[in-house]
């Protein structure tokens, strides 16, 4: 009884589905809509109306700014899950769980390389962050950089040397940066445009546009970082 | 010659998800996980999306990559 009540419900739930599918447009279709008018739309006229040479930043920052801002939430809502998860269990586990597992040693080579390499790799990822208005890249791509960077000095320092670099009071707020960034600019957008994540438009203001866009990609960059390298210390605590 | 070009991508990127699959050893399957992340960026970077690239190199590649190391370190190394 009960399965064939499922049987019938998920029937009741696939016909107006496939129903709202066959009416879309067939797979890459030149005339459909996004073709006709968003995409022409969005690379004739996003840098100047988006303010960012880069169209790709248009459109995540700019003209679907909401989807971003969710998105960045997510993302924080993901750590605060994994945080979750993982401090309940060692909780749960208790502070003699086990031994703290020996590190192994480092190569020399590896840790060389390492060192040699990091300040070029924080330089590009400040540099993907910073232009990513005009070229390819952005918050979400330096953040993870940055984040990857983080884990490699982690593994070469140990994590005590590593985690003291971010001050145990700021660690929230860093954690916290993608979303908050987001509010507050879409909060000034509400208070001086009337509208939440309302960008200026007008061509004097092109400064405070493109002020705004890097803000928002700072915030992303230092909070995706940040989140990285949480989940990172997390999982490897004990 | 680029359709060949992504072809082979196409193909290579098909070789090494099923590889890690069908791989028993858990960190030689997250080895050629990493593969597929470089693969699957390469496509990215051909098909003109720098973009995604960048975020499919750092994050699918690097940081998956170590999280899932971390992972295995914590846990048990050959699939059951």
């Amino acid at each position: 009884m009960k399965r064939a009540l499922t049987a019938a419900l998920l029937v009741l739930l696939a016909l107006p589905l496939l129903y709202a599918v066959a009416q879309l447009p067939p797979h890459g279709s030149a005339s459909s809509p996004p073709y006709t008018h968003v995409s022409p739309r969005y690379l004739e006229r996003g840098p100047v109306e988006a303010g960012a040479e880069n169209v790709v930043t248009d459109v995540i920052l700019n003209y679907r700014g909401f989807d971003t801002n969710g998105e960045v939430t997510v993302i924080f809502t993901a750590l605060a899950a994994v945080l979750a998860v993982l401090l309940g269990v060692r909780k749960d586990a208790g502070p003699v769980a086990g031994e703290p597992r020996a590190m192994s040693p480092v190569s020399p080579v590896v840790s060389f390389v390492v060192r040699l390499l990091a300040p070029f790799v924080a330089l590009f990822a400040i540099y993907v962050i910073l232009n990513g208005h005009v070229s390819p890249g952005g918050g979400f791509q330096g953040g993870a950089i940055i984040g990857a960077l983080v884990i490699v000095t982690t593994v070469i320092v140990g994590r005590s040397q590593a985690e003291a670099l971010v001050p145990a009071r700021a660690r929230r707020l860093l954690q916290a940066a993608a979303p908050l960034t987001f509010v507050c600019i879409g909060i000034a957008g509400l208070l001086m445009f009337g509208d939440y994540l309302a960008f200026p438009r007008v061509a004097d203001l092109a400064w405070l546009r493109t002020a705004w866009l890097i803000a928002i990609e700072m915030g992303i960059g230092v909070g995706g970082a940040a989140i990285i390298a949480t989940i990172f210390w997390t999982m490897g605590d004990e | 010659m680029s359709h060949a070009f992504d072809l082979t991508l196409l193909l290579l990127l098909t070789a090494s998800a099923l590889a890690a699959i069908r791989t028993k050893d858990l960190l030689g399957a997250v080895v050629i996980f990493s593969t597929y992340s470089l693969l699957l960026c390469l496509i990215w970077q051909h098909r003109g999306a720098p973009d995604v690239a960048m975020t499919e190199a750092a994050v699918g590649a690097g940081v998956t990559t170590v999280l899932f190391l971390v992972a295995i370190g914590k846990t048990v190394r050959r699939e059951r």
